[in-house]
């Protein structure tokens, strides 16, 4: 009998367990059904966007020896994983891509966020357009030379058009190559002190600007373009001091894209750099 | 002088066998004796020129002022040391470690130890730990402060309560009289008390006149004593020359030497002696602890698994250890020890207005489960006072009105016999009313007199009026007060017709003592001859009346002859130059110390609650048993041995025992009876009256009862029921009669000394475990609905659903007030219709209640909880099947573009916002469903539409506090960012919604289920 009254307990578990996985995987479906494959019911928590770097590293720090390249080799790989979609035999296919210039231009709506109208195109982007940076020239993207690129994206965010910003607020060298279709990019010291160790910096984006062009966007998510490309801007620190602890700050300029001193890499990222000579 | 233990009858020492080995008690009463006998030594055979000399003293100038100050410097003052308390830093740290708070600690303790490990990795998380750990702290030492402070407040209500006003002492010092406060006295002091007064310290007397001492706050016998200065026995605690500190004086005055004072006299070593008896654990103090163990073994158990099962994922040690220090958190209910308190104070406040004064809060549940009350007769069950209950005039018995509050009295007061008999009733008293109290009820009012006359005076007030008035216009002109020889009192009066010059005589006394001067008898107001016929009449009424335990009294008269005592007749009480005989006999009153009004209801309802009364008393066996008859403790139909042997006419050793169920059992028979004979009176009779026993029985019959498993409650108010009062499971002492040393001793003071008090102090004390355990399930409930997330978290590597911090705010939050209201839930039957609870069976948390809370409702408010919390992040981009797995990324700092169903792209924080957001969601979703939990509590059997949904208006405090609050955690502080909690859109509020409902209509389900068929399987798994 104590066996019994066992499988009697086990019984009303498996019989009350199953109920409830019942109505929990219903309500899910359920609220699933509520929500749109293309595109999220809200977006308050993922907007303004973030601003990341390609490498990605741990603890925001790029330290490598120039003549060792196996102190360089994570970053090296990192980079070829990152720009292997950008190659150009994998733009060739003209249902999914678009030639849309060399100059910022116009964004480009495509219609509204979902699949009646099947796939929405993308805009292509140009390896070449990084030239140091594009790691066709040089494979190690200047590491080499103790001369390191990084790449820099604005987070993807659907819908999310970024406006130019306004030119008064922005700093003389980003006003250098002005366009009323750019987000420009700029990477500063980060510390008073660094300033005479960061040397020169070179920015390489679409056509020569420093800066992501406004037909990229908005983006239309994973469903409706897959194979979409965020546009980059590769920075290259052609004259960094060594062995010391350089900071950079990158920000993205914007008058939609907002920095907070909570999220540190809202519209700006800080990085390290540590270069030993030897 | 050296008396042994089993010489001296004053305490009845019981043979050590009876103990086993219990022995302490009588251990305790020997060396009592002992000492007793050595501290005295021989102070009452010495004469008063050695006394002086001993004591440095004078008996007509005191000790000089310098004298008393340099013995009182080396003595200390007068009073007993109060018993030693626990030092209060102790106690507050007994708060501290006890019951959750090691768990507690040892969270505390590894937060640290992450923090310090993280810091020196230089993680930038690090801190979080630091804050957890000191929240922790926090969350302890203020549950500690606030457990102590409420166990301090309802010490307080003691201390105010045993503070009376300081006791004044009349002595002699630089031959001068004057006042001075009790404390103040010191051995060699001569002091004089007077009828009224306590005695201030053990004092040898030196000069007495009609001096009676009531001993009964140490010897428990209420009979008042005469004292004088011969020393009349060897043993200082029989002489008559000593009089006893604590003791009162009856009547006359007295000066004596004081010869012992505070800890030193009699009273002061059973005092100290009954400290020595050790309090044991209260049964809610047991249940707690099996409590606190159950949730901590389920706590650890399921840490230490899951600690194991992330270590063996992979998991980092580190991050292993503050998972284990969340289920920790998440499986300890912080609150709950706090609300357990907070409900027993809250009762013990309730009871406190019904006149039970809770000392120890543990004993408010403890009186719930009281099987067996072993109650005092004199002043518990009675008023305390004797009134008249029968007349007998006529040939005919009559009945009057004993109720606390008469204002007249029902019986036929037409007949002229009556007149004749209440005059004398009126004029043969020497009682008094104090002046000034005419606004009082008479019942109320004070009388200097004995008990008896008392009685006979307010009688008479209540039926005739101004008693005084009467007497003055009866002027008296001779009187013989009563005395032990002559068992009589006379007095002979002028009457109030002043044309009637004879003289009236009037006595009263001892009726066969009454009777024998008496040749007549008075029949409707006629004398008529006293014959055999008549004589034999009497002696029926005086029986029965003698028979219902009650004092009687015969009264008869005569008027003198004008002719031989003329107007000017000079009455000679000496040579007794009257007629003492050939009286005329006129009628019988007797008198009782009647039941309380309340008490038979009290009893019967004790009765129907399965609880046992018994009745201890030092009174004679007839009086005690009538008294039991009168309220019930002895059932109309029932009988003892005795009553069965005279019923069938057949010797006492030839009845069946069993058949009796109730028994009278003599205080000399107890003290001959092993424990087996006590155990099997205790088991085989439901009815029994414990007469003429003294306190120290009450000891034994206290043990005898806790040795067949009962739970105890014991009525006491002299010194010498202090061991009983202590080793009972809960002592109660007497507010009004009570010693200080009983109040002491107690776990409950009764201020009415009803017993009927302590009836609904049962009601209360059974109550409140009930609703303990709708509260203990209540809380426990939601525990799994914050523990489930981690395991989720640990095992699908889901992004946090509830954060550490978030737990520790329901569970100190919006989860107080709910469970604190859920002490004012009425109960769902009579629970003074069931037995009292089996401490060994009926637990407060039992299988069912952890189980039914753990694995059904519990689980059912996970669900709930995590419906939301999916939903929360599907509609900012991240579908639930995203979420599997991500833990490392998600919670990575480098990763700052981590991809969500969408292909949106996420920064470290703003994923850490929306966890945040989803913490808040998990939040409200419990808070919504405790509200359910919360209604569906409210009973355990009854459906809650029959309890009602309004009646208990503190649930709905609960309901909307809780969701205050959590709209204030919300929208309030919902930018604090240590908090974690964020704004919340309004929608997520409801997502719970339905599985609240859910919630409720299974409970109601099984509720149904559970009535319907009562003692199904059904029934016994799911019914807490």
């Amino acid at each position: 009998t104590k066996r019994v009254l066992l499988f009697k307990i086990l019984l009303f578990y498996v019989i009350f367990y199953g109920c409830l996985a019942g109505i929990f995987i219903g309500t899910i479906q359920v609220m699933l059904l509520t929500v749109s494959e293309f595109e999220p019911k809200y977006q308050d928590r993922v907007a303004p966007p973030g601003l990341t770097q390609v490498p990605q590293v741990q603890k925001t720090e790029i330290a490598f020896t120039a003549s060792e390249p196996r102190t360089y080799e994570p970053y090296v790989r990192n980079l070829d994983n990152f720009l292997r979609d950008y190659s150009a035999e994998l733009q060739t296919e003209n249902i999914v891509f678009q030639d849309c210039g060399d100059v910022p231009t116009e964004y480009k709506e495509r219609g509204p966020y979902n699949d009646a109208q099947g796939q929405k195109k993308v805009c292509k982007f140009k390896r070449e357009w990084l030239e140091n940076c594009s790691g066709l020239n040089d494979p190690t993207y200047g590491y080499k030379d103790g001369k390191p690129c990084i790449l820099v994206k604005l987070n993807r965010i659907i819908g999310f058009k970024p406006q130019a910003p306004v030119n008064e607020s922005l700093p003389p060298e980003v006003m250098a190559k002005y366009s009323p279709n750019l987000i420009p990019v700029h990477c500063v010291a980060k510390r008073e002190e660094d300033v005479d160790k960061i040397g020169t910096v070179e920015y390489y984006g679409m056509g020569g600007y420093p800066g992501f062009g406004l037909q990229y966007y908005p983006y239309y998510g994973k469903l409706l373009q897959p194979r979409y490309l965020q546009p980059l801007v590769a920075v290259q620190f052609t004259n960094l001091t060594y062995d010391v602890e350089v900071r950079v700050e990158c920000r993205a300029y914007g008058q939609n894209i907002v920095y907070s001193d909570k999220d540190r890499f809202q519209g700006r990222f800080d990085i390290k750099f540590d270069i030993k000579s030897s | 002088m050296n008396v042994g233990c089993h010489t001296s009858n004053f305490i009845h020492v019981p043979r050590s066998r009876q103990f086993g080995n219990k022995n302490f008690s009588s251990l305790m009463l020997c060396s009592l004796q002992f000492s007793v006998s050595l501290g005295m030594q021989d102070d009452h055979r010495l004469s008063t020129s050695d006394l002086e000399k001993k004591y440095g003293t004078s008996i007509d100038k005191g000790l000089s002022s310098a004298r008393a100050a340099e013995i009182l410097a080396r003595d200390g003052p007068n009073a007993l040391t109060p018993p030693k308390a626990t030092p209060e830093i102790v106690k507050f740290l007994k708060q501290m470690i006890g019951g959750f708070s090691i768990l507690l600690w040892i969270g505390t303790g590894f937060s640290w130890i992450s923090f310090g490990i993280q810091l020196a990795q230089g993680v930038d998380s690090a801190f979080d730990n630091l804050y957890l750990g000191v929240v922790l702290a926090l969350v302890v030492i203020l549950t500690g402060i606030f457990a102590y402070y409420q166990e301090a407040k309802s010490t307080n209500i003691m201390a105010s309560f045993s503070k009376m006003i300081p006791q004044q002492a009349l002595v002699l010092r630089n031959a001068e009289k004057k006042e001075v406060p009790a404390d103040q006295l010191v051995v060699g002091d001569i002091v004089e008390i007077k009828g009224g007064d306590r005695i201030p310290a053990d004092i040898r007397l030196i000069f007495t006149q009609g001096c009676k001492v009531d001993n009964s706050s140490l010897t428990g016998e209420s009979e008042p004593q005469s004292r004088s200065c011969d020393f009349t026995h060897e043993n200082p605690l029989e002489t008559r020359n000593i009089a006893f500190y604590s003791t009162t004086c009856v009547e006359g005055t007295a000066t004596g030497i004081v010869i012992n004072t505070g800890d030193r006299t009699i009273i002061g070593r059973i005092a100290s002696l009954a400290s020595g008896v050790g309090n044991e654990k209260t049964p809610i103090a047991i249940e707690i602890e099996h409590f606190v163990y159950l949730v901590a073994g389920v706590a650890i158990s399921i840490g230490v698994l899951f600690f194991i099962i992330s270590v063996s994922m992979r998991y980092k040690i580190l991050d292993s250890i503050i998972f284990l220090i969340g289920i920790i958190v998440a499986n300890v209910p912080e609150g709950l020890l706090a609300t357990v308190t907070v409900s027993l104070s809250l009762t013990a406040k309730r009871m406190a207005k019904k006149n039970c004064l809770v000392k120890n809060l543990e004993a408010v549940e403890t009186l719930g489960s009281t099987s067996i009350i072993c109650s005092d007769k004199t002043g518990t069950l009675t008023q305390n006072r004797m009134t008249v209950a029968h007349l007998w005039f006529d040939n005919q018995i009559y009945s009057a009105d004993t109720s606390e509050d008469q204002t007249t009295q029902p019986f036929d007061q037409s007949s002229p016999s009556w007149t004749a008999l209440s005059k004398i009733v009126t004029l043969c008293n020497r009682a008094e009313f104090r002046p000034g109290q005419e606004n009082l009820p008479i019942m109320k009012r004070v009388v200097v007199g004995d008990a008896s006359e008392t009685a006979l005076l307010k009688f008479s007030e209540v039926i005739l009026g101004d008693v005084m008035s009467i007497r003055a216009q009866n002027k008296k002109v001779a009187e013989i007060p009563f005395n032990s020889t002559n068992k009589f009192q006379l007095s002979i009066h002028e009457t109030d017709d002043p044309h009637d010059k004879r003289f009236l005589l009037v006595m009263k006394g001892a009726p066969e003592r009454i009777l024998e001067r008496c040749s007549t008898i008075m029949i409707n107001g006629k004398e008529e001859p006293l014959d055999s016929e008549k004589a034999e009449a009497f002696q029926t009424a005086y029986m029965e009346l003698g028979g219902m335990g009650e004092r009687v009294l015969g009264f008869c008269h005569l008027y003198l002859p004008e002719n031989e005592f003329p107007e000017n007749f000079k009455f000679d009480t000496d040579s007794m130059n009257f007629p003492t005989s050939n009286l005329c006999f006129v009628g019988l009153l007797s008198m009782i110390d009647p039941p309380r009004s309340t008490v038979p209801d009290a009893v019967s309802k004790c009765r129907s609650a399965g609880i046992k009364v018994i009745m201890v008393t030092g009174d004679h066996p007839i009086t005690a048993k009538a008294i039991a008859k009168s309220v019930g403790i002895i059932s109309a139909t029932s009988e003892t041995v005795e009553d069965i042997a005279k019923r069938l006419n057949i010797p006492v050793e030839q009845v069946n025992r069993r058949e009796a169920t109730a028994a009278v059992v003599n205080g000399m028979e107890l003290k001959d009876m092993s424990s087996e004979q006590l155990d099997e009176i205790l088991r085989e009779h439901s009815e029994i009256v414990f007469a003429r026993t003294s306190p120290q029985q009450k000891l034994i019959i206290v043990e005898g009862c806790q040795r067949q498993g009962a739970v105890v409650a014991v009525t006491g108010d002299g010194v010498n029921d202090s061991p009983a009062l202590k080793k009972a499971d809960i002592g109660i002492a007497m507010g009004i009669a009570g010693s200080d040393a009983a109040k002491n001793a107690a776990d409950m003071v009764l201020l009415d000394d009803n017993f009927a008090s302590i009836v609904t102090g049962v009601e209360e004390g059974r109550l409140i475990f009930d609703n303990l355990k709708k509260t203990i399930a209540y809380t426990l409930t939601k525990n799994i609905a914050e523990l489930c997330p981690f395991l989720i978290y640990i095992i699908a590597s889901i992004p946090m659903p509830i954060g550490t911090i978030t737990i520790l705010f329901i569970d100190l939050g919006t989860d107080i007030i709910p469970s604190v209201a859920l002490a004012y839930e009425k109960a769902e039957s009579d629970i003074m219709n069931r037995r009292p609870r089996n401490k060994r069976k009926d637990r407060l948390v039992n299988e069912q209640l952890a189980v039914y809370s753990y694995l059904q409702i519990g689980i059912m408010q996970s669900v709930g909880a995590f419906v939301t919390y999916f939903t929360v992040y599907a509609e900012q981009g991240f579908l639930p099947s995203t979420l599997l797995g991500v833990r490392v990324d998600w919670e990575s700092n480098a990763i700052n573009d981590f991809e969500d169903s969408y292909g949106q792209q996420w920064t470290k924080y703003q994923r850490t916002y929306l966890q945040w957001t989803g913490y808040t969601a998990f939040f409200v979703s419990i808070t919504i469903q405790q509200v359910a939990d919360l209604i569906i509590r409210k009973t355990r059997r009854n459906s809650i539409f029959r309890q009602g949904l309004f009646r208990n208006k503190v649930i709905w405090v609960g309901i909307f506090s809780q969701i205050g609050i959590a709209l204030i955690l919300t929208y309030g502080l919902g930018h604090v960012t240590a908090l974690n909690f964020t704004p919340l859109r309004f929608q997520y509020w409801f997502v719970a919604v339905p599985f609240a409902i859910l919630i409720w209509v299974y409970d109601e389900i099984r509720k149904l289920l559970i009535r319907r068929y009562p003692g199904s399987w059904w029934d016994k798994n799911m019914y807490y």
